[in-house]
């Protein structure tokens, strides 16, 4: 029985601007909101819009990625046809190579494809924050009787040289495709998600994968190669809430403005849009006398007896008596000591961050930088670590890192 | 494992002492009674056996069990989901001879041919009145070490007022045990004394085949307790011995125990005592954290995902998805899911059932010796 549309979700980044969270995890597992992990939102997305098979294009570091989907029972994609795998690179009488582009990621896995023959086949980015539902997309798709659709955001004309640019008619079909032009001729962003009719996908992928010249990518090789043949292009306006969380600042801001539902215009607490993650068997939160907690989020596990405001605690996080974090994310299990100081920063995984230390700073002026501190490390008795800094390795009691 | 000769399979008996707590289990049974910010009863029951390699799980229910088969489901968050084994749901009339029972006898002689046909060399027996880290393992080494017929768990407490207080009427039956080098000689039934007990937790081990023989036998005169009817009449024939439990135990014998017990867990001591020796699993929902704004007052507070805090909330325990607005005020309180404090409220000492709402302004106060216990989907 064929699929009417299924998913292939690229979660080989390396996320290397993400550098200390990302040293031994793939970027769609990064921690994010509380309890969940970046890819938690195209998975959710999937099962929100109907989609019940999805593909999973993994290389870099996957090992928590694997653990983390498993057999994808928390997002209801433990299908006994269709469902979520995992695809690393694997060989092939033919030889084995890595996944040497996005397309080519993809041009690998055709045959996963043709198992469930799909009519549609959707190509999303395991590196982005954002609730949106595909089956609009597909209607739209479909509206247009497209070939490929790609969804587009409208971004400030300022800061569209930074992205890759969709230029469309007045009927949304795409003309030209800028690459970060100097001198953009339009707005519309491509958020990097697509759809194409599955004999398109794969007589363009088969045709990218002949030429030895190409980067085997989707926008820079398959997307003008469409444009060339002036196939049936659409842009999809997508208005909803929308962010790649590629570098530390991006990410830091993602998890304030989960805080701030009611403006950010992300809302984790939809009933109607639910994103699902795997969860911990912890007990509740506790919060002791003597502790404040404002402006915060905070789930199963964590114990507070310090001062917490305006930030993000993960699951099991410890603070102790007058400790206090501001502005901070502060991932799974990690412990902030007595008297610490921990302000506008991330902080990884299983860290522990000594007594009386400190840990950024606010910004003064419009400085905005977000201390970092990446999984497993432990910050001594007195240390400090200044507001620029990225820690991946351990600092001893007393001395200073910049 | 299943043919190992320690492996064991489970049986639970999850209406037991349904009617010490009428108000709760109104809409639920003992075992689905929600505990500690995030559980039910049984879970404590149930990951206790997961941690023991007990992976045949039998759950006797026997009446207002909706709300268990729902919390339960395939049994996959205890690892219950299994090819051989797993859990196994035995409503009434599950089978032919199975009906709506009284006591353990009636019960098990109702499903003594699926007993039958099971591998497993032992069998735990137990109810889920109680929140325990219990490490099964332990015990069933213990009962095969000392050579015992049957073993039965127990602890050393007073007899609580909950047990005490209830009448001939409720059919409350309760154990305390006379011990003597480990040897069960006397198994008391009701006792009214005052002072520390070595007080049963309706806990046992015993050998399938001898747990088959009895039941059949005991069956056949129409005997229907366990303890009264078969251990009793057997305690100078066979071995029966004790098994001292030393480790942390909230023992829900009434409304007021019930109120305590989850207060016990505030203090940090208690919480790891009871939850640091393995984890205790539970159904898992799809919640989000618990959201503190910007007036939100707390101390004291325990609070499962999902809660929306504005207000001030002290000494109390928030299950999923309570919302405390602003101004309001909570004190002393246990709220179970969905528990919604408008502006301005006041409460003290309350237990609110799920989706209970307290209207804008109100103020409601219990007492410590007298929690006040509102029903479900009630608005005050």
């Amino acid at each position: 029985m064929a699929k009417e549309m299924i998913a292939m979700l690229l979660a080989g980044g390396q996320g290397s601007r993400l550098y200390a969270l990302t040293e031994k995890l793939a970027k769609p597992a990064v921690p994010f909101g509380g309890k969940y992990r970046i890819i938690d939102f195209p998975l959710s997305n999937c099962v929100n819009s109907g989609i019940d098979t999805v593909g999973i294009l993994t290389q870099y570091q996957p090992l928590v990625l694997n653990e983390y989907i498993g057999n994808g029972q928390p997002w209801d994609l433990d299908r006994l046809y269709g469902g979520v795998h995992v695809l690393p690179p694997y060989q092939k009488a033919s030889g084995s190579d890595w996944y040497k582009g996005t397309a080519n990621a993809i041009y690998q896995n055709l045959s996963f494809i043709e198992r469930y023959d799909p009519e549609y086949v959707i190509i999303l980015s395991g590196d982005q924050i954002c609730k949106q539902d595909y089956s609009d997309f597909l209607r739209f798709h479909k509206e247009k009787d497209a070939e490929f659709s790609v969804a587009v955001m409208e971004v400030p004309w300022e800061e569209a040289p930074r992205f890759g640019l969709m230029v469309a008619d007045e009927n949304d079909r795409i003309t030209e495709f800028q690459e970060k032009p100097k001198n953009p001729k339009s707005n519309l962003a491509s958020m990097g998600i697509y759809i194409f009719n599955w004999d398109i996908l794969k007589k363009y992928l088969e045709e990218d994968e002949a030429d030895p010249n190409s980067e085997n990518d989707f926008g820079n090789n398959i997307i003008p190669n469409l444009l060339r043949d002036n196939r049936k292009m659409y842009a999809y306006h997508f208005s909803g809430y929308w962010k790649d969380v590629g570098t530390i600042s991006s990410l830091w801001e993602a998890n304030m403005e989960v805080l701030d539902p009611e403006h950010s215009g992300i809302n984790l607490f939809d009933e109607d849009w639910k994103i699902y993650s795997r969860k911990s068997a912890l007990t509740g939160h506790k919060v002791s006398a003597g502790a404040i907690v404002e402006n915060s989020m905070v789930t199963d596990g964590c114990s507070i007896k310090g001062t917490v405001k305006h930030s993000i605690l993960f699951e099991g996080v410890k603070v102790e008596q007058g400790a206090i974090i501001e502005d901070a994310v502060i991932m799974g299990n990690s412990v902030v000591k007595r008297g610490a100081v921990v302000k506008h920063c991330i902080v990884a995984e299983n860290v522990t961050i000594g007594e009386n230390a400190v840990v950024g700073e606010m910004p003064t002026g419009d400085e905005n930088n977000v201390a970092t501190i990446g999984a497993g490390i432990t910050i001594g008795d007195n240390a400090k670590v200044g507001p620029k800094a990225m820690v991946n390795k351990n600092v001893e009691g007393g001395e200073e890192q910049w | 494992m299943v043919n190992s000769n320690t492996s064991a399979l489970g049986i639970i008996f999850p209406n037991s002492y349904d009617m010490l707590i009428p108000e709760l289990v109104n809409v639920r049974l003992m075992a689905s009674i929600p505990f500690a910010s995030r559980y039910r009863l049984i879970d404590f029951i149930l990951s206790s056996m997961t941690h023991s390699d007990i992976g045949n799980v039998s759950i006797m229910v026997n009446n207002n069990y909706h709300s268990l088969m729902d919390h339960l489901g395939s049994g996959r968050e205890w690892d219950l989901v299994r090819k051989n084994g797993g859990l196994h749901i035995f409503p009434p009339f599950a089978e032919k001879a199975s009906k709506q029972y009284t006591g353990r006898v009636d019960a098990l002689a109702g499903i003594l041919d699926f007993i039958r046909d099971q591998k497993e060399k032992y069998v735990v027996l137990t109810d889920t009145n109680v929140a325990i880290n219990f490490d099964f393992k332990a015990m069933i080494q213990a009962h095969i070490e000392s050579g015992a017929d049957v073993t039965i768990a127990y602890n050393e407490q007073e007899i609580p007022k909950g047990f005490m207080k209830s009448g001939p009427k409720d059919k409350c039956l309760y154990y305390t045990l006379d011990i003597e080098d480990g040897r069960i000689n006397k198994i008391y039934l009701n006792s009214k004394e005052a002072g520390v007990k070595n007080l049963s937790m309706n806990l046992y081990v015993v050998e399938r085949e001898l747990l088959i023989n009895l039941i059949e036998a005991a069956a056949i005169q129409g005997h229907v307790y366990f303890e009264r009817d078969v251990l009793m009449p057997i305690l100078n024939k066979m071995n029966i011995r004790g098994y001292k439990y030393d480790g942390y135990i909230a023992r829900i014998t009434d409304m007021k125990s019930y109120f305590d017990e989850n207060m016990k867990l505030l203090d940090d001591y208690n919480l790891e005592a009871l939850f640091s020796r393995a984890p205790i699993y539970t159904k898992l929902h799809g919640g989000d954290p618990t959201r503190y704004l910007e007036d939100a007052k707390v101390s004291e507070v325990m609070a499962a995902d999902g809660c929306v805090i504005e207000g001030n909330v002290e000494n109390s325990i928030l299950f999923r998805g309570v919302k405390i607005a602003k101004g309001a005020t909570v004190k002393n309180c246990i709220l179970m899911q969905g528990t919604v404090v408008e502006p301005g409220a006041e409460i003290e000492y309350l237990v609110t059932d799920k989706n209970v709402t307290v209207s804008a302004g109100k103020a409601m106060k219990g007492t410590d010796s007298f929690p006040v216990y509102i029903g479900k989907f009630q608005t005050v």
